[in-house]
C-alpha cells in the first residue's frame, strides 16, 4: 500500500461507481450537468422526433425498468445485510467467525459476477426450485455482500479506537458500543462506498437478463430481436442507465452532505 | 491506612507488552475520597495502571479489587463495575455524532434505563456545572479543547459513578484552556469524589492530592502525601524528575 492511500484512512474508497457530483469541484458538477441535460434531451427528443422506432421502445421498456429496479434494491438490501456480518467477522476476534468471513471474501472476490451468477443459478435449480427473479437476487446478494463486507470493514476501523473506549468506560458492552456509537459514526464513512456499490450493482444487474429475468436489457433484446432496431433499442437503454445512475450519484451526494450535520462547525 | 475501606485495592499487578514490561509488581490502595496523582515520565506505566483500574488494559498477573469487585472474577460482570468508575481521556473522545447533551443522557438512558426527560435535566445540571449549559445543543467539534474535556467530564459524572480516573485530561489542550478543566477537577475533588489522576500538572498535585505516587519504569518509586513528595523526595530518581520538571 503506498502512501498516499495509507494516510487517508478515513475516507473509503472504491472507484466502480459512477463519480458522485461534489458542489466544491466545479469541473466534475458541469460534468454531471452536461451529461445529465444531454440524456435528457435524448431521452425526450428521440421519441418525438422519431417516433418510429423510439416511441414503441419507450412503450416496451418500462417493466424492464420496474425489474432492473427490484433486482436492484432486492439484492443490495440483502447484499447489506450479508456485507454487515461479514465486516463484522473480519473485525471479530472469534476465530471461528473471522476465518469464515474472510474466506468467503477471498472466494467471491476470485470468480467473476457473470460466472457465479451462472454458478449459484444451476447450483440453486439442482436443489430447490426458486423462481429466476430469486435465483439472480440471491446470487447477485451473494457477490456483492463480500465487497459490501470490506466497505463496512474499512468503514467501522476508520473509526477512532477511542470512541470504543470512551464507550467501554461508560458501562457499555462490546454489541452496544457497535450498535451505538460505532456503527452510526461507520455509516458516514460507509455511506459513499455504499451508494457506489448500489449503482455499481444496478449496472451490473444488467447480467440477470442472461438467467431469463426480464429487466430493461432483457426486454431491448426481445424488442430489437423482433423489429431489428438493434442500434436504436441499444441506444436508448444505454440512455435509460445513464440517466438512472446519473440521477442516483445526485442524491447520493445530497445524501452525504445531510449525513454529516455534525462535523460541520 | 489499612483500617480505612480501600475502594480501589491493587496489588502486585504486572503487565507486559511483548517483551517490555509496563508494570512490575505494582501494588497500591486507594481509600473512599481519596484523590490519588499519579506523576512519572512517559513511558512510566502510569496511564496503563490508571486503565488497568476498568479493565481497559488487562494485566497478566496480581489482583485488583474495585469497589468489592474482583475485576478478573468470572462471576462479575465487568460492565456493571465500569459503570461506576468513571474515566476522563487525554483525547476526550466525546461521540461525535451526538449532541453535547445527548453525550450526557446515552449512558443513563440506554444503561441505567432513566427516562429521558429525567436523563436530560440531570445531564443539564451537570453541563451548567462544569460551566457549559448554553452548549447543549452543539457537536462536539464545534467545542473548543477545554469546553470538549469539560463535556467528558461532565459525561462521566451522568453516570454517578464512585471513582473518578483521569488520564493525562489536560496533555492535549492548548495552555490557555488548561486552567478551565482543572477548576472544574478542583471542585469535584472538593465534593469528595473519589479520584486517580495522571498529570504534569504540579499545582494541582500540590493543591489536590492525599497520596502522590512517582512510578518509573513501571514501577512506584515513591508515594507520599505532596508537601513531603516535593518538599523531601527519599529516591534520587523522584528528585531528578522534579528537577527536570519544576
Amino acid at each position: 500500500m503506498d502512501e498516499g492511500k495509507s494516510s487517508s484512512r478515513e475516507v473509503v474508497e472504491i472507484g466502480d461507481g459512477a463519480a458522485i457530483p461534489d458542489p466544491g469541484d466545479p469541473g466534475l458538477f458541469s460534468a454531471w450537468w452536461i451529461s445529465f441535460i444531454g440524456t435528457i434531451l435524448l431521452l425526450v427528443g428521440l421519441p418525438l422526433t422519431t417516433p418510429d422506432p423510439y416511441l414503441r421502445i419507450v412503450r416496451f421498456l418500462p417493466d424492464g425498468i420496474l425489474i432492473t429496479f427490484e433486482v436492484t434494491c432486492a439484492s443490495i438490501s440483502l447484499a447489506m445485510v450479508i456485507g454487515l456480518i461479514t465486516g463484522l467477522g473480519r473485525i471479530s476476534r472469534n476465530r471461528f467467525f473471522n476465518l469464515a468471513a474472510s474466506t468467503y471474501v477471498e472466494v467471491i472476490r476470485g470468480i467473476p459476477l457473470l460466472v457465479q451468477l451462472f454458478y449459484i443459478y444451476f447450483a440453486l435449480g439442482r436443489f430447490v426450485r426458486v423462481p429466476d427473479l430469486v435465483a439472480a437476487v440471491i446470487a447477485m446478494a451473494i457477490c456483492y455482500g463480500a465487497y459490501m463486507g470490506e466497505v463496512f470493514r474499512a468503514g467501522i476501523s476508520s473509526i477512532d479506537f477511542g470512541q470504543t473506549e470512551a464507550s467501554l468506560s461508560l458501562g457499555f458492552n462490546h454489541r452496544q458500543t457497535m450498535a451505538y456509537v460505532i456503527l452510526p459514526q461507520a455509516w458516514r464513512t460507509i455511506l459513499p462506498p455504499v451508494g457506489n456499490e448500489f449503482i455499481a450493482l444496478l449496472k451490473d444487474t444488467s447480467l440477470v437478463s442472461i438467467l431469463a429475468v426480464s429487466d430493461i436489457l432483457r426486454r431491448g433484446r426481445e424488442y430489437a430481436a423482433e423489429s431489428f432496431n438493434y442500434f436504436e433499442t441499444y441506444t436508448y437503454i444505454a440512455l435509460i442507465y445513464l440517466i438512472i445512475t446519473l440521477i442516483l450519484s445526485k442524491l447520493l451526494s445530497i445524501m452525504e452532505y445531510r449525513l454529516s450535520y455534525y462535523e460541520r462547525r | 491506612m489499612n483500617d480505612a475501606e480501600a475502594i480501589i485495592d491493587i496489588s502486585g499487578i504486572t503487565k507486559r507488552f511483548g517483551s517490555f514490561t509496563a508494570l512490575d509488581d505494582v501494588s497500591l490502595r486507594v481509600e473512599v475520597g481519596q484523590k490519588v496523582v499519579v506523576l512519572g515520565p512517559s513511558g512510566s506505566g502510569k496511564s496503563t495502571l490508571l486503565r488497568t483500574i476498568n479493565r481497559l488494559e488487562t494485566i497478566d498477573s496480581g489482583t485488583i479489587i474495585v469497589d468489592g469487585h474482583d475485576l478478573y472474577d468470572p462471576g462479575e460482570d465487568i460492565n456493571k463495575i465500569r459503570m461506576e468508575v468513571g474515566m476522563v481521556f487525554q483525547s476526550f473522545n466525546l461521540f461525535r455524532h451526538k449532541t453535547v447533551l445527548e453525550n450526557l443522557t446515552l449512558a443513563p438512558v440506554k444503561l441505567k434505563k432513566i427516562p429521558v426527560s429525567q436523563a436530560r435535566q440531570q445531564a443539564m445540571q451537570l453541563l451548567e456545572k462544569v460551566g457549559i449549559g448554553d452548549k447543549a445543543a452543539s457537536y462536539p467539534i464545534q467545542l473548543s479543547g477545554g469546553q470538549q474535556q469539560r463535556v467528558a467530564i461532565a459525561r462521566a459524572l451522568a453516570m454517578n459513578p464512585k471513582i473518578m480516573l483521569f488520564d493525562e485530561p489536560t496533555s492535549a489542550l492548548d495552555p490557555e484552556m488548561i486552567g478551565e478543566v482543572l477548576d472544574v477537577m478542583v471542585t469535584l475533588a472538593r465534593e469528595g469524589m473519589t479520584m486517580v489522576v495522571v498529570t504534569h500538572e504540579m499545582g494541582f498535585a500540590r493543591e489536590v492530592a492525599d497520596v502522590v505516587v512517582f512510578m518509573d519504569e513501571g514501577r512506584i518509586v515513591e508515594m507520599a502525601d505532596p508537601d513531603t513528595f516535593f518538599s523531601a523526595p527519599v529516591h534520587d530518581r523522584t528528585a531528578q524528575f522534579l528537577d527536570q520538571i519544576l
